[in-house]
C-alpha cells in the first residue's frame, strides 16, 4: 500500500518537523527530552507515562507519539541533563514495576546541549532508541551524530573500572572494546586493530612487562598507544615500563579528568 | 586381650579429644580470619613500595607438561616486587627445553651466585630480559631439597617462597601472606599457606576459574582430608605457635633463618617438615622469639593424584619422611627446653601421628580376636568401631564448618552434601588405606628403601577439558 | 568393665548429637548464604541504571542524587560499597563528591551509630566502612577504639581506617604511635598505612621525622622512598648523623638517592661507617656523582667484608670513566681473594654490554674501556676463568 505509507511517512516528518521548530522558538531555554520504546507496543503506555509523570508535582512536560517507529517523545522543559536523566531512571523503574515483561529502551539529551535540534537529529534519536540492543539508559551525544572516533581497548580485571571507563570514554565519544585478561586483550588488539590500549598491569594470563612487550611485537600495522592505570606504584616497574614504550602511565586511584587529558594527547 | 582392646578405645578418644582440642582452637581464630579477610583491601599493598620483595622457588622435575601453565600463573601475581626462580632439577624430559623456547631464554654468562649452601652442580642459569622477573637454574638431579637449596643460592629477595611445580597459586596469595609477614616482620620465620585440590576446577590461563570439587574418588578423599588437616588442625596449631609442617606446596620463609639452620636437608622426603622442626629448633635454642604461622586466606590449587598407585608411593613416602623426621629429631621429646614444640606437638606426631596405625590395628585385631573367642561381646566390638567412626566424622564436619564460616569457597548446595558424604565415606576404607600405607611407609624406612616412586603428572589442560 | 563402656557410649551420643547440630547449622549456612548472594545480584541489578546515571554524572556541577525509592538494609549496603568502591578508585573532585554522597544518604551517620555496638564484629565492620567513607567525625570513636585493642591483624584494619579519614596531622600521628606502641618493628607496614591518607603527605613526613620517637623517624624514613620532597633535605641532613643505627642507614641511603654534593670529609665519614648499609649506599652513590676524587676510597672498599659494599663499590668504579675502569682492571689483576673476585665480575659486565651501545659517544667510551681491558688481560675473549658456583664469598644474605 504505497500510498498509506507515504502518508505515513508524512505524518513521520511532521512529528519532528513541529519539534524542531519548538526548540528553535525556545533556543535559550534548556528542555530535556527522551525517547521511549517499548516493544511489543503494549497498550495504555502512553497513559501510564502521562500518570507517572503527573505525579512528579510541579512538572511540566509533554508527550508526543511518533505512531511510525512507536516511539514516545517525552519533552521537559527546564531540565538539565542529569535531572533528565534521573527522571528517565525513574519512570523506567516505574514501568518494570506496574507492567510485566516490559522492556524499556530510552535515549535522552537535553538542548541546548550536545547537538542541535534539528528534525534529522531527532529523528536519528528515535530510530537508535527503537533499533537499541541494550537495555540501558542511552544519552545521546554529538560523536554520535558525526561518527569519527578513535579505537580504545579497556583492559582491566575489575568489572567496577571497566563499566566506569567504558560510559567516560563512550560519553566522549571513542569506540570502546572491554578485555578481562591479558591472553583475550592480545587476540582483541590483533582482530580489534585498536588505536589505543588502556590497560591495567595486573593481569591474568600475561602481565606487566611481558604483556607490554607482546602488544609490541604484534603483527598488526599500527601498533596501538598504550596507557597504563594501574595499582603498581614501585618505580622499577614505572621506568621499565616507559622503556617499553608505554605512553603514558597513571596510578590508581586516579583522576577521571586527568586521565581524560592523558588519552586526549595520545591521539592528538 | 579385652584389656588391650579397652586400652585401644581410650587411646581413641583421648586422640580425638586432643583433636578437639585444636579444632577448638581453630574456631576461636576463625572469627578473626574471617574479618581480616574481609576487610582487608589488597589492591593498596599489591602496588606498594614497601611491600618486601619475595624469591618464588619452583623445583621441577619431569614437569613438561604442567610447567609453562604454572610459569604464566605465578608471573601474574598480585604482588608489587618478586622473582620466579625455577629449578630444573636434571629433568630426563624436556622441561628445560619447552621453558627455554617458550620464554626465549638465553644462558646468562658468569650468572652471580651469592648463596654457599652445598648443592649439585649447577649447569647453567637462563634468562631473558622481556621477561625480567623469571630465571631458570639448570642443574644435576639432586632432589627437591638440592633444587630448592641451589634456589636459595641464587636468590636475590630477603624472603623465598617455596611452590611446588604441580600447584597454582591464587593471584592474591602471596600478598595475603606477605600482609601477615609485615604484621610481625621480625618475628614471623615461616608462613604456610593453605593448599586444596584442584582437580575438578576449570582452570584457564593458569589460573582457577570455576571452582568444583573433585569428580573422582581419590582425588574427593583428598580434598576433604586436606579441608580437615588444614582448616581443622593448622590453624589450632599455628596459634600455639606449634606447627610442626609447612607444607613444601605453598609457603614463605626468612632466608637468612633458612640458611642459618643450613637450608634444607636433601637425601630423604619430608624436607618441608624438616625445615620447620630446624627452625624451630635454632630459635628455641637461640632463645629467639619467633613465630611459625599458617594463613588459611593464601590459598594454592594443588594437582592431586588419581590413581592408586601413585596416591599410594606419595602416602609411603610421607609416613617414611614422618618417622625419619621423628627419629632424627628424637632429642626434642619431651625437653622442656623446646617448650611448646618439645612438649606438645613433637609428642602429640610420635605418639598420635606416627604410631597411629599400630595402636589402632592391634587394638581392632584384639577385639576381632576377643569377640571371635565369645561372640557375645560383640557390642565392644561395634562401640570401638562406632567410636572410631563418629568421632572422626563429627571433625569432618566440624572443618567444613569452618570452611562455611570463612572461606565458602564451594558454592552449591550439593556440593555441601557430596562433601558430608565422603566425611563419612571416607572411614569405610579410604582411612584404613592411610593406616596401611603408613606402615608400608615405615617398613620402606627400616629397609631403607629410599625410592622416590612415581608422580607422573597430568596437564593442566586435559584437567579443564575433563572437568 | 562395664563403666568402661558406659564412657564410650556417653562420648558416641555426643558425637552423634553434635553431628545433628553440625549438618543442620551447615545447611541453614549454606542457604542464608546462598539467598543474600542473589539477593544482593538482583540489587545490583536494579540499580545498575542509576549507577551508570552516577557515573556519567560525576562531573557536573549539581549535587548528585540519592537512589531512588525506599531501600531495604541489604539494598543499602549493596549501594554503599559501590560508593565506596568508587571513593576508592577516584581521586580528587570525584572523590569528594561520592564522599558527599554517603553523607547525604545516611550512610555515615548508620555507620557512626553501629560503631557504638556492643558487638566487635558490628564495631569494626562500621570502622572499617567508615574509612571507605572517609568519614571525619569517626576518628575519635576510631582512635579510641584502636587504643584499647590488643595488637592483632584486626587493629591494623582500624589503623587504616583512622589514616583514610583523618582530618589532621596530629591524628594520623597519633594513630602511627600508638600502632607503635605495641613494640613491633612494622614500620614499613605503618608508612604504608599513613600513605592511605588523604592530607598533604610532605607535611606529615616534616612532623614525622622531628618527632622525638625514633620509631616515628623511621616510619617518615620508610615512607619517604618514591616520593620526592625537596622542604625535608635539611631535616635529612641532620638525621644523617643520628645515633640511631638504623634511621642513620635509612636517612643516609635518602640522602644519598637525591644526588647530594658531598664534601670529601663527609666521603671518608660515610666509607668507615660501622653500619655497613651506610657504607654500601655511599659506595653506591659515589659512581653516579661523579666523584672521581674517592676512587682509592672506592678500591679500598673493595676488600669491605661485606659483599653489598664491594659490589657497589665496584659498580661505582666502572661508572667513573676510564680512571675508574682502569683502577679496577687494577684491582682485578693484582688483588687477591674477595677484591679481585669482585673487580673481575664487575669487569665482565661492563666486556658483554658492548652490544648494547649504539650511541656515538658511548660507543667511543665502550671502546677505551675495551683497550684498557686488553692492556691488562690481552686480547683474548675470556680473560680469566672464573670459577662458576664459587664465585660467592662471605655470608651475607640480607638482601
Amino acid at each position: 500500500m504505497p500510498e498509506s505509507a507515504t502518508l505515513q511517512r508524512e505524518q513521520r516528518t511532521d512529528v519532528y518537523q513541529n519539534l524542531g521548530e519548538r526548540f528553535k522558538e525556545t533556543t535559550r531555554e534548556l528542555c530535556g527530552i527522551m525517547f521511549l520504546f517499548c516493544s511489543g507496543n503494549p497498550p495504555q503506555l502512553e497513559n501510564r507515562v502521562r500518570d507517572f509523570l503527573q505525579h512528579e508535582s510541579g512538572m511540566e512536560f509533554e508527550v508526543l507519539k511518533d505512531s511510525s517507529t512507536q516511539t514516545l517523545a517525552i519533552l521537559m522543559p527546564g531540565f538539565t541533563l542529569d535531572a533528565t536523566h534521573y527522571q528517565a531512571l525513574l519512570l523506567k523503574q516505574h514501568l518494570q514495576e506496574t507492567m510485566e515483561n516490559v522492556d524499556p529502551r530510552i535515549t535522552l539529551t537535553v538542548f541546548p546541549g550536545q547537538v542541535d535540534p534539528t528534525p534529522g537529529v531527532l529523528k536519528q534519536m528515535a530510530e537508535s532508541t527503537r533499533l537499541s540492543t541494550s537495555s540501558d539508559i542511552h544519552i545521546f551525544t554529538k560523536e554520535e551524530a558525526v561518527q569519527e572516533p578513535g579505537r580504545i581497548l579497556i583492559v582491566d580485571n575489575d568489572d567496577a573500572i571497566r563499566e566506569f571507563l567504558t560510559i567516560r570514554l563512550k560519553m566522549q565519544g571513542y569506540e570502546t572494546l572491554e578485555a578481562l585478561d591479558g591472553t583475550s586483550a592480545l587476540e582483541l588488539i590483533e582482530k580489534w586493530e585498536p588505536d589505543l590500549v588502556l590497560t591495567e598491569l595486573n593481569l591474568y594470563g600475561i602481565d606487566g612487562l611481558p604483556f607490554i612487550h607482546q602488544i609490541k611485537q604484534l603483527p598488526v600495522e599500527n601498533t596501538p598507544k598504550i596507557v597504563v592505570l594501574t595499582e603498581q606504584r614501585v618505580e622499577r616497574t614505572i621506568s621499565q615500563c616507559f622503556q617499553n614504550g608505554v605512553n603514558d602511565y597513571v596510578t590508581k586511584p586516579f583522576s577521571p579528568v586527568e586521565l581524560d587529558a592523558r588519552i586526549h594527547r595520545c591521539f592528538h | 586381650m579385652l584389656f588391650y582392646g579397652m586400652v585401644a578405645v581410650y587411646y581413641v578418644m583421648i586422640v580425638n579429644i586432643l583433636y578437639f582440642t585444636i579444632m577448638a582452637l581453630s574456631y576461636r581464630n576463625i572469627s578473626t580470619i574471617y574479618r581480616r579477610t574481609k576487610y582487608s583491601s589488597y589492591n593498596t599493598l599489591s602496588g606498594s613500595e614497601l611491600v618486601p620483595p619475595v624469591s618464588l622457588l619452583v623445583p621441577a622435575y619431569n614437569e613438561e607438561l604442567t610447567i609453562i601453565e604454572n610459569v604464566y600463573c605465578l608471573m601474574t601475581l598480585n604482588y608489587p616486587t618478586y622473582e620466579v626462580i625455577v629449578i630444573n632439577d636434571g629433568s630426563g624430559d624436556k622441561t628445560l627445553p619447552v621453558l627455554i623456547k617458550e620464554f626465549k631464554l638465553e644462558k646468562i654468562q658468569n650468572p652471580e651466585i651469592r648463596g654457599t649452601i652445598d648443592t649439585e652442580t649447577v649447569r647453567g642459569i637462563y634468562h631473558n630480559p622481556d621477561y625480567p622477573q623469571l630465571f631458570i637454574i639448570d642443574k644435576e638431579n639432586g632432589g627437591k631439597a638440592d633444587s630448592l637449596n641451589a634456589g636459595i643460592n641464587f636468590s636475590h629477595y630477603p624472603l623465598i617462597s617455596s611452590i611446588d611445580a604441580d600447584s597454582l597459586l591464587e593471584k592474591d596469595a602471596l600478598i595475603r601472606m606477605a600482609r601477615m609477614y609485615m604484621e610481625n616482620p621480625e618475628e614471623m620465620v615461616a608462613i604456610g599457606g593453605d593448599v586444596r585440590i584442584a582437580n575438578g576446577c576449570l582452570i584457564e590461563n593458569g589460573a582457577v576459574k570455576k571452582i568444583s570439587l573433585p569428580r573422582k574418588i581419590w582425588p574427593m578423599f583428598q580434598s576433604i582430608e586436606y579441608l580437615k588437616a588444614f582448616l581443622g588442625g593448622r590453624i589450632g596449631w599455628s596459634h600455639i605457635n606449634g606447627l610442626i609442617i609447612v607444607s613444601g606446596a605453598f609457603g614463605l620463609f626468612r632466608k637468612d633463618y633458612v640458611i642459618a639452620v643450613g637450608g634444607y636437608r636433601g637425601g630423604y622426603p619430608g624436607e618441608d617438615m624438616n625445615i620447620i622442626i630446624k627452625l624451630h629448633r635454632y630459635m628455641l635454642s637461640h632463645k629467639l622469639p619467633y613465630k611459625v604461622a599458617f594463613c588459611p586466606e593464601a590459598v594454592c590449587w594443588t594437582q592431586a593424584p588419581d590413581t592408586y598407585n601413585i596416591i599410594a608411593n606419595q602416602r609411603k613416602r610421607w609416613g617414611r619422611g614422618n618417622l625419619k623426621n621423628m627419629i632424627e629429631n628424637r632429642g626434642m621429646l619431651f625437653n622442656p627446653k623446646y617448650k611448646i614444640m618439645g612438649l606438645i606437638t613433637m609428642p602429640y606426631n610420635v605418639l598420635f601421628e606416627t604410631l597411629n596405625p599400630y595402636f589402632r590395628i592391634t587394638g581392632l585385631l584384639a577385639l576381632i580376636g576377643y569377640t571371635l573367642l565369645d561372640m557375645t561381646h560383640w557390642r565392644i566390638l561395634l562401640t570401638f568401631i562406632l567410636l572410631n567412626f563418629l568421632s572422626g566424622y563429627l571433625l569432618g564436619v566440624a572443618a567444613i564448618i569452618l570452611e562455611e564460616i570463612a572461606f565458602r569457597r564451594y558454592k552449591k548446595i550439593s556440593d555441601l552434601w557430596k562433601m558430608l558424604l565422603f566425611s563419612a565415606l571416607k572411614f569405610v576404607g579410604y582411612h584404613q588405606l592411610g593406616v596401611l600405607w603408613r606402615v608400608q611407609g615405615h617398613i620402606q624406612y627400616l629397609r631403607k628403601n629410599n625410592s622416590w616412586g612415581t608422580m607422573t603428572r597430568q596437564s593442566w589442560k586435559e584437567e579443564s577439558e575433563t572437568a | 568393665m562395664f563403666s568402661h563402656l558406659i564412657v564410650a557410649y556417653i562420648f558416641i551420643f555426643i558425637c552423634l548429637g553434635l553431628i545433628g547440630l553440625g549438618i543442620i547449622l551447615l545447611f541453614l549456612m549454606k542457604i542464608s548464604q546462598n539467598k543474600e548472594q542473589q539477593l544482593r545480584e538482583m540489587y545490583e541489578q536494579k540499580h545498575h541504571d542509576y549507577f551508570v546515571y552516577i557515573q556519567t554524572h560525576l562531573e557536573d556541577e549539581k549535587a548528585l542524587r540519592l537512589p531512588p525509592g525506599k531501600l531495604k538494609p541489604l539494598e543499602r549496603r549493596v549501594i554503599q560499597d559501590k560508593y565506596m568502591e568508587w571513593i576508592e578508585q577516584f581521586k580528587g573532585e570525584y572523590r569528594a563528591k561520592m564522599i558527599q554522597l554517603c553523607r547525604d544518604a545516611g550512610l555515615v551517620e548508620e555507620d557512626l551509630k553501629a560503631l557504638k555496638s556492643f558487638r566487635y564484629g558490628r564495631r569494626l565492620g562500621a570502622a572499617y566502612r567508615l574509612g571507605g567513607m572517609r568519614a571525619g567525625e569517626a576518628v575519635p570513636a576510631l582512635l579510641q577504639m584502636l587504643q584499647k585493642g590488643k595488637y592483632n591483624s584486626l587493629l591494623i584494619i582500624i589503623a587504616r581506617s583512622i589514616a583514610k579519614s583523618a582530618q589532621r596531622p596530629e591524628d594520623v600521628i597519633e594513630m602511627l604511635r600508638t600502632l607503635l606502641s605495641h613494640g613491633k618493628p612494622i614500620h614499613h607496614l605503618a608508612a604504608d598505612i599513613m600513605l592511605e591518607t588523604g592530607l598533604d603527605t610532605s607535611g606529615l613526613l616534616m612532623k614525622l621525622l622531628d618527632d622525638q620517637d625514633p620509631a616515628l623517624v623511621k616510619v617518615g624514613l620508610v615512607a619517604m622512598w618514591g616520593q620526592a620532597v625537596p622542604e625535608v633535605m635539611p631535616v635529612l641532613g641532620r638525621l644523617v648523623g643520628s645515633e640511631e643505627k638504623d634511621v642513620r642507614a635509612e636517612a643516609v641511603k635518602l640522602y644519598l638517592s637525591s644526588n647530594p654534593t658531598l664534601k670529601d670529609e663527609t666521603i671518608v665519614q660515610l666509607m668507615s661507617d660501622r653500619n655497613w648499609e651506610v657504607r654500601a649506599a655511599a659506595a653506591k652513590a659515589l659512581g653516579p656523582l661523579h666523584a672521581a676524587g674517592s676512587i682509592p676510597l672506592l678500591v679500598k672498599a673493595l676488600q669491605d667484608a661485606n659483599w653489598k659494599v664491594r659490589h657497589s663499590s665496584a659498580e661505582s668504579l666502572a661508572a667513573l670513566g676510564e680512571a675508574g675502569f682502569e683502577a679496577l682492571c687494577q684491582a682485578a689483576l693484582s688483588g687477591a681473594g674477595i677484591q679481585r673476585e669482585a673487580a673481575l665480575q664487575r669487569i665482565e659486565l661492563v666486556m658483554e654490554k658492548k652490544q648494547e651501545h649504539s650511541a656515538i659517544e658511548q660507543m667511543v667510551a665502550y671502546n677505551k674501556k675495551r683497550l684498557i681491558h686488553d692492556r691488562y688481560f690481552g686480547v683474548k675473549q675470556q680473560p680469566i676463568k672464573r670459577m662458576p658456583g664459587i664465585a660467592a664469598v662471605g655470608g651475607d644474605y640480607t638482601a
